[in-house]
């Protein structure tokens, strides 16, 4: 275990952050634990009151007023607690909320490579769980402290109110609510221990029920009659879910036994000793009531501060992963960095670069040196896994050589303010981010004081603004259904034109396209081949493609292989040379020239 | 339905889903009924002796007794309370399967449509937020035996404190014999419930009911803007373009109803007070309780022992009554989630009308023609296939080009049953192909779609879309679509789990890779039809063309039809079709196509100008 995060410092952490964040978690928490403790006491004093008036004889009036005061003061009590309980969970929720913020902001932030990290990926996993749900440590912390805090108090308070009695009497019931504690402690590890196994049934569930709702799959489902397959996987993971619940509910009664026991022992003792107290000092009846439901109570309190602090323990713990995740090392300079400044030509120069990702054993990229002139329009080609993709993502930044550097305009890029760097890039990737917002949101990439003329234009020259048109909504139309319902579906062809609109928008000085025009026709795809000089006039320009017919407009190709330039030069350079490349051009050729046979 | 039919249904449908949930939930209501008052009812033997004549003996025994009963009693509350979880928690996974079977049997065209899918959403969040559904028809179940049991044991608890008549010599106190008392009580009981509850239900009809698409609109914002970064594909895109603005702007937004001048503020003011009130009226309740109890007690109707046990009584009385009437109001707001429910599940099917059966032909004889095919997708007025006429000759292979939206995709999903046509009629050796049993009809159709895929399961399976395979097969397909070297450099071989969603032992195939395996899925099913969209569109030139370079021997005998958007593969083809803006505007050979101007030309030019030398 990590020593810079023990559950006492995260606790710690935790309120202090609240103190940043949700101050008035402070006032909540003591005002609803106290609430609790004197509901609960008025709740223990009402019958033996009375009932000591009826008992004594008291005058009527006497009875009248005991009974006025204790139902007015549960009245008070019973609506007090009602309107926190009502009230209380909106401080959480928003400390949750501002909990995922800071979660978004590292996550959409952190250095690009972190992304790449099987560890940062597993710590993100289980820090996006515990901010999943109010249910999860990150809000339900805050309930447990609650109840830790109100447990406490009333421990205190009853204690006062038991303190005439043998402390002896305490101390046995005390033990038994232990022994009740260690038993439920051991059926919480048997779950606790047995929880993957769950995990593991239910994604497999899910799975199952994803696949039977997608459209996507639904195609394939009924064309191939997997519907019996797929019924058989869930017939069987029913049959190992039911075994496993049976495991568990045999477990828990287990637990439920011993504590029965502790139970009935406690209520035995109390009993014993409290008739035996009644019959020898002549307790009265109300004065029985009172001390015996103080007892039961007080045990219920010593349970509760066991249980509450158990959790507590736990879900500090488990806050671990938030803390590491949020205080992960990042290896890019941010703010730190120096402005690369803006609107440049840029020129780049790969000096003996290496790269190799994340628990990978070969480089993708070995011993790699490169000059681009600024202004310079450069195609890269070459076969799945060259290592084409990996070149780009070194230039914009994403990706930090291990070996030798990569030098923009003369300055390494490692010195630079990352994200200020970013934005002299306009890209297009294959992998694409598209959240549902707005079309125009989507190529301005700006919430509000958008152009929308140039929204407009860019969204024409990428070959786009007709399928826009034909949208009810237009440019204002959300895209996806995640979240709004009127939202709309573009294909992949759509999709890529607009990513093309949204990096035009942005106009970088550096264009980088990653095979634009792979979902693309024919026709819509030769348009954006003869836009390509408008599109990339004034910027540098790298251009990645499967199709060697995109290549003739650059002024350079190179023709990648196993992270190496193979051959580089100009189409008709590397066609006079009749090498790789030409091999290539001729495979994709072969079957567009005429009067050739296949 | 009326309310009583629907609930039988519902009640009939999730028995025979989760048989032995009601028997637990029953058994276990029953119990945790008549605990309450069984407490009371010990508690009281003793404290009537202790404020009676408090002989020890008896206070001995009545002690052992009640710890012994109570203890028992908790014991079989501990083993009833784990035997209904268990149901409940099987509950899940079964009522899932209600609706996967459903989903399944849809036909396509209602797949595609939104409605189905809000439908779908709708249903599973208003369980999941509110319980509402199914699973609400347990609750009410559970509810109404419990609460029903409790009253009739307050009842037999505390008849007495009406019952027992204060003595006649008592002249003052005549007056608390009046039958009026219990009515009141009653009344009051039920009128406090009704009006709780109504307060309640004005309180969620005010903040949650009606603006249910609102919150789940917040929620759904939450999680996509909240969690957006996890999508590792988003990763690049969101650093390079800093979508962290655009998050945040949305993200602070997304909270809706749930920000501070929404819910919270409610129940800061009306909405807590009102609830507050809702459960405060029970302290007033009690009070009254006390008061009547305390002066018959006095008036000596009873012993002051007695107090306990009818204060107890009708305290727990009171709560049941306002469980049982908040039953009631849950049968009716549950009401038309249960319509919902049934909505989706009554969706009806058109596909499954047909009852012939196809002929198990060894010679591949089917005859498939398109006779003035027109085709609209449903709410739309734009024809996507215009009185198409195409007759696929037995055992060729067909080209089928075009712009992105002329049709191509359209019409496969019409071959293949998964829309039917509005006009116009598709045959198999000459009979409409609605008469035919769909699944005989599906059978003679193999397809490798654009968007393919293949599930996070062995890789066997996939390729024999069963949990049986004949390996021999299996292996023979893989082969035929170049496969075989990956194949061996599988630990596992044919039992390698495909993707990581359940394990690190899984494998993720390259785009190239996986296409060879749906390739292959396709062949294992062995139809007299095959039919590829845009086989080649991921792959590099070489995969592309060692692809293209197989599917002369793997397309064999069968009838083979192609959508690519590059115009080469057409030169494999036997025939090609261009469909252009819904028309069937050429058919022909390529020599033919590429003599004649038109359409096909024009495709064909804008791809090859860039590969002439």
């Amino acid at each position: 275990m990590n020593k810079r995060y023990t559950s006492l410092k995260n606790t710690g952490w935790m309120l202090k952050e609240a103190w940043q964040l949700q101050r008035i978690l402070f006032f909540v928490i003591p005002i609803s634990a106290f609430t609790g403790v004197i509901l609960n006491c008025v709740q223990l004093y009402i019958a033996p009151r009375i009932i000591r008036c009826a008992e004594t004889g008291a005058p009527l009036e006497k009875l009248i007023e005991t009974i006025l005061i204790y139902g007015g003061l549960l009245f008070v009590m019973l609506f007090l607690q009602k309107y926190i309980a009502e009230n209380e969970g909106f401080p959480r929720m928003y400390f949750r909320e501002s909990m995922i913020s800071k979660f978004a902001e590292k996550t959409n932030e952190t250095s690009y490579i972190n992304t790449l990290k099987p560890d940062f990926l597993q710590m993100r996993e289980k820090v996006a769980s515990l901010l999943s749900s109010n249910q999860q440590p990150c809000q339900h912390f805050w309930t447990t402290l609650t109840q830790l805090f109100m447990n406490l108090i009333g421990f205190a308070v009853y204690l006062l109110i038991l303190s005439s009695l043998d402390y002896r009497m305490i101390l046995l019931s005390s033990f038994t609510c232990v022994i009740g504690f260690l038993a439920n402690l051991f059926t919480d590890a048997w779950e606790f221990k047995r929880r993957r196994e769950e995990e593991k049934i239910d994604n497999r569930f899910g799975y199952i029920r994803r696949n039977s709702e997608a459209i996507a799959a639904a195609k394939d489902i009924r064309i191939f009659s997997l519907q019996k397959w797929l019924l058989n996987i869930h017939e069987s993971l029913l049959k190992t879910y039911d075994s496993f619940l049976y495991k568990k509910g045999k477990e828990r009664c287990l637990g439920g036994l011993v504590e029965t026991v502790c139970v009935v022992l406690r209520n035995s003792i109390a009993y014993w000793y409290l008739i035996h107290l009644t019959l020898q000092n002549q307790l009265s009846t109300a004065q029985f009531i009172l001390y015996f439901q103080a007892f039961t109570a007080l045990t219920a309190w010593i349970s509760g501060i066991l249980e509450q602090f158990s959790i507590l323990h736990r879900e500090a713990q488990e806050l671990t992963a938030l803390r590491e995740y949020l205080d992960y090392e990042e290896p890019y300079l941010f703010e730190d960095g120096a402005d690369p400044g803006h609107g440049l030509q840029c020129g780049f120069v790969f000096d003996h670069v290496s790269f190799r990702y994340p628990g990978s054993d070969k480089d993708i990229i070995h011993d790699f040196s490169l000059t681009i002139q600024p202004g310079e329009n450069l195609a890269v080609v070459g076969l799945n896994g060259a290592g084409k993709t990996t070149l780009i993502k070194l230039m914009c930044g994403l990706l930090d050589p291990d070996e030798g550097t990569v030098f923009m305009n003369g300055t390494d890029i490692r010195s630079l303010n990352r994200r200020k760097y970013y934005e002299l890039f306009s890209a297009v990737f294959q992998d694409f981010s598209i959240l549902d917002v707005t079309i125009a949101e989507t190529i301005s990439q700006k919430a509000d004081q958008y152009d929308l003329e140039r929204v407009r234009q860019c969204a024409a020259l990428a070959g786009v603004s007709h399928d826009i048109e034909q949208i009810p909504g237009q440019y204002d139309a959300h895209i996806g259904r995640e979240v709004y319902q009127d939202g709309v579906i573009l294909s992949g062809g759509q999709m890529q034109k607009l990513m093309l609109a949204r990096a035009l928008y942005k106009n970088g000085s550096v264009l980088l396209l990653d095979e634009p025009t792979a979902a693309l026709d024919p026709l819509a795809e030769s348009s954006i081949y003869q836009s390509y000089h408008e599109m990339s006039a004034g910027k540098t320009s790298v251009f990645i493609s499967h199709r060697l017919a995109s290549t003739r407009f650059c002024d350079r190709i190179l023709f990648l292989k196993d992270g190496k330039i193979l051959e580089e030069g100009t189409h008709e350079e590397l066609m006079r040379r009749k090498g790789a490349y030409a091999d290539l051009f001729d495979v994709q050729s072969r079957y567009y020239q005429e009067g050739k046979e296949y | 339905m009326n309310r009583k039919e629907l609930y039988k249904r519902a009640f009939q449908d999730v028995h025979r889903a989760c048989p032995g949930l009601f028997l637990s939930v029953a058994s276990s209501a029953l119990l945790e009924g008549i605990a309450p008052y069984v407490t009371v009812w010990f508690s009281s033997l003793i404290l009537i002796e202790l404020s009676g004549m408090r002989r020890p003996d008896v206070l001995e025994k009545r002690i052992i007794m009640a710890v012994a009963i109570l203890g028992i009693l908790s014991l079989m509350r501990i083993v009833f309370k784990q035997w209904k979880e268990y149901h409940q928690n099987d509950y899940f996974p079964r009522r899932d399967r209600i609706f996967i079977e459903k989903m399944f049997s849809l036909d396509y065209e209602d797949m595609e449509k939104q409605s189905i899918h809000d439908l779908r959403l709708q249903i599973a969040q208003s369980e999941m937020y509110q319980g509402f559904g199914y699973l609400k028809l347990i609750e009410i179940f559970e509810k109404a035996i419990q609460n029903t049991l409790g009253i009739l044991c307050a009842l037999f608890l505390s008849v007495q404190l009406f019952s027992a008549r204060v003595p006649s010599e008592n002249t003052a106190w005549q007056f608390l014999n009046n039958p009026v008392f219990p009515i009141i009580m009653i009344i009051l009981m039920v009128s406090l419930a009704v009006f709780s509850g109504k307060l309640t239900a004005k309180t969620t009809e005010e903040y949650m009911s009606l603006l249910t698409e609102e919150v789940s609109e917040a929620n759904r914002a939450f999680g996509h803007f909240g969690f957006a970064g996890l999508d590792t594909k988003k990763s690049v895109d969101i650093r390079l373009y800093h979508q962290q603005d655009l998050i945040k702007h949305y993200w602070k937004n997304s909270l809706g109803v749930f920000g501070p001048s929404g819910m919270p503020k409610y129940y800061r003011g009306k909405g807590g007070m009102l609830l507050g009130l809702s459960v405060a009226l029970n302290g007033i309740f009690s009070a009254l309780l006390y008061l009547f109890t305390c002066l018959k007690a006095i008036a000596g109707a009873f012993g002051i022992g007695e107090i306990m046990r009818y204060v107890g009584a009708v305290t727990a009385m009171n709560t049941n009554v306002s469980g049982l009437i908040e039953v009631y109001g849950m049968i009716a707001a549950n009401e038309i989630h249960l319509q919902r429910i049934y909505e989706l599940l009554d969706t009806p099917n058109h596909m499954y009308q047909g009852s012939l059966t196809t002929e198990k032909r060894s010679d591949r004889q089917y005859d498939i023609e398109f006779k003035n095919v027109t085709f609209r997708y449903p709410n739309t007025d734009r024809n996507v296939l215009d009185h198409v006429n195409l007759r696929f000759k037995i055992g060729t292979r067909l080209a089928i080009v075009g712009e992105n939206g002329s049709g191509k995709s359209t019409l496969i999903k019409l071959l293949c049953r998964l829309y039917d046509p509005q006009e116009g009629e598709i045959l198999l050796n000459g009979i409409n192909i609605r008469k035919y049993n769909y699944k005989d009809y599906i059978q003679l159709m193999s397809v490798v779609f654009q968007d393919y895929q293949l599930l996070s399961q062995p890789l066997a399976n996939n390729i024999a879309g069963n949990s049986e395979y004949d390996e021999e097969r299996v292996v023979h397909v893989l082969k035929e679509v170049g496969f075989e070297e990956r194949l061996k450099s599988l630990q596992s071989g044919l039992e390698t789990w495909l993707n990581k969603d359940f394990g690190e032992e899984g494998v993720i195939l390259s785009g190239g890779e996986a296409q060879k395996v749906a390739i292959a899925r396709a062949l294992y099913k062995d139809a007299p039809f095959i039919i590829l969209d845009e086989p080649t569109a991921s792959l590099d030139p070489i995969a592309e063309a060692e692809i293209y370079s197989r599917l002369n021997e793997i397309v064999a005998d069968r009838t083979a039809v192609f959508i690519s958007h590059r115009l080469s593969s057409c030169r494999f083809c036997d025939e090609i079709i261009v469909l252009d803006k819904g028309h069937l505007v050429q058919q022909g050979t390529h020599e033919q196509l590429f003599k004649t101007d038109g359409k096909y030309r024009e495709l064909w030019n804008a791809q090859a100008q860039y590969y002439r030398t």
